[in-house]
């Protein structure tokens, strides 16, 4: 459950405008939702705030059941993040480290059984149709190649929270069907999963609630059109 | 694949963000250092140790007309009348502390003492040869640890020997134990700053390496890393290329540190009492040095190499959590 109340957020405490004002609205556990508005807006911002890579200026978050506030313990974010998968826009792959080894990092992090990282590697890369290129490093594949590293990466180990920023920018258009499909089973299964995008053709294809932001203040909070 | 090699695929490249050279060609030339300083500290404490329990314990009698007959003591008892007035001294000296050892220097030990100033023609002379030269007896007396011969000591011989003279070395060994622990001090200021030293070039690296991997660590934060797992990951990284310079600074210290123990091994063999000669002859190569070696200073040498590291480890995990603080 994601739930967010008058939520303030701003890059330096000096900054006469806040990045993202005043937000406030909720996505049950298991639910979908778009996230939408013109560049600049304030989309990654709020992916980042979700992803505890920082916290609010002001307001109330709480992010899979946790509240999230400077009084929280610095350990409280680490088991946070580690439900949560993100994909950022520009992938942010390590460099000199395999796909496999680069899909693997949330679970090694885990100190998950290293049988159970194989397994779960070798059906993921399968997934994404990258079984090739297991051994490759990561920095030769293609965009799209990398992209869906990043996804595999993602959501390997099952998180609660699926956060995905632009994620079918370097995706054909039936891998960014496929990406959707699996994003929408996920959800069914539980998954939290908020996705940014100025893919329209995406959103009409995947009916769901979404988020609209400018300038960093949430406009609506409906389905939109079809 | 092992759990140990699996964890270190992380993107953190550490043999490429600290790199073996810098940090470990410091350290070994802060472990060279720290090795002299502390072989200086331990000199410094042993001399210290030596000045003390030697030279303050020790009481130099000097009898002059030694063989003259002993007068009778104020106190009213009569010395045998055949007594000389070394005898009556030496007897005289039963009112010093139990455990103390007299010993009266025998012609040729005085022979000996004095031998660079008057010439060997001393040797074998007895105060009672015609031509000889009037000596004073003198009498060695060393007392045990910790105890003082009585104030009135001097007053006491006088009564039967009247110009006896008594010398105490014990301010002569308060000022050179003052100095052996001023020494001793400096030598831990020395060790202390070459600690620091190596904590500063330990931050500058690590510093340098967490700018260089700023992003890397920053996904690696995203993805789930604790701040303990990043930390330590740089801290061992650090704290064994420490090691590895901290060894290697020890081991090339141990060169001037042999040959100054060379150099030094005739007094130190002559004090405890064992002929030169006979400590240089009997060891050879490495025995020659482990056996040279005092053993404080040889635990302190094996202890360098583990202390860089430790410093190195602590440093770093200090460095490296207070960086990930800004992030959340």
């Amino acid at each position: 459950m994601i739930h967010l109340d008058t939520v303030s957020w701003r890059r330096a405490r000096k900054d006469p405008a806040p990045v993202l004002s005043r937000l406030s609205f909720s996505v049950p556990q298991g639910g979908f939702r778009w996230l939408l508005g013109p560049s600049g807006a304030g989309k990654s911002s709020l992916l980042s705030l979700l992803h505890v890579e920082t916290l609010p200026t002001s307001g109330r978050m709480v992010v899979l059941g946790q509240p999230v506030n400077d009084e929280q313990k610095r350990a409280t974010f680490v088991m946070l993040r580690r439900r949560i998968g993100m994909i950022h826009q520009d992938f942010r792959l390590m460099p000199g480290l395999s796909v496999a080894d680069n899909i693997a990092l949330p679970m090694r992090l885990q100190n998950r059984p290293e049988d159970e990282i194989r397994d779960e590697i070798r059906s993921i890369l399968k997934w994404v149709g990258l079984s090739e290129y297991h051994d490759a490093p990561a920095e030769r594949l293609s965009g799209g190649e990398q992209q869906r590293t990043a996804i595999a990466r993602a959501i390997i180990h099952r998180p609660g929270l699926i956060l995905a920023d632009e994620p079918t920018n370097a995706l054909e258009e039936s891998q960014a069907h496929r990406l959707l499909d699996m994003f929408a089973e996920l959800s069914a299964m539980g998954s939290t999963v908020i996705v940014a995008t100025h893919n329209e053709a995406l959103v009409r294809r995947l009916p769901h609630p979404a988020l609209f932001l400018e300038r960093g203040h949430l406009v609506s909070d409906e389905t939109p059109p079809l | 694949m092992s759990r140990r090699s699996t964890r270190r695929r992380d993107g953190l490249s550490l043999s490429e963000t600290l790199p073996d050279r810098g940090l470990f060609a410091l350290v070994a030339m802060v472990g060279f250092l720290a090795a002299l300083t502390l072989a200086g500290a331990c000199g410094a404490r042993a001399l210290s140790a030596r000045w003390a329990g030697g030279a303050a314990q020790l009481v130099v009698i000097q009898v002059p007309q030694p063989d003259q007959p002993a007068r009778q003591a104020s106190g009213g008892v009569q010395a045998p009348g055949e007594q000389s007035r070394a005898d009556a001294v030496q007897a005289a000296l039963v009112s010093l502390p139990a455990g103390s050892i007299v010993h009266r220097l025998s012609a040729q030990e005085l022979g000996n003492l004095l031998e660079p100033w008057l010439g060997s023609g001393l040797k074998g002379q007895t105060a009672t040869s015609p031509s000889a030269m009037p000596l004073p007896a003198v009498l060695r007396v060393e007392l045990p640890d910790s105890t003082l011969p009585p104030a009135t000591l001097e007053q006491d011989l006088s009564a039967v020997a009247p110009g006896v003279i008594v010398e105490r070395n014990s301010l002569w060994s308060t000022r050179l134990h003052a100095l052996a622990n001023s020494l001793l001090a400096c030598a831990g200021l020395a060790l202390l700053s070459v600690c620091g030293v190596a904590t500063l070039i330990t931050g500058l690296t690590t510093r340098a390496g967490l700018a260089s991997r700023r992003d890397v660590i920053t996904t690696l934060h995203g993805l789930g890393a604790s701040d303990g797992y990043i930390a330590g990951r740089f801290a061992r990284r650090t704290a064994s290329l420490a090691f590895g310079g901290g060894l290697t600074g020890t081991v090339l210290a141990c060169v001037p540190l042999f040959a100054l123990l060379q150099i030094t091994a005739p007094f130190t063999a002559e004090a405890d009492g064992v002929p030169a000669t006979a400590t240089q002859n009997s060891l050879t190569g490495q025995d020659a040095f482990l056996g040279s070696m005092p053993s404080d200073l040889l635990i302190g040498l094996g202890c360098l190499p583990l202390a860089a590291a430790l410093i190195c480890w602590l440093t770093t995990q200090l460095i490296v959590r207070l960086w990930l603080r800004r992030l959340p």
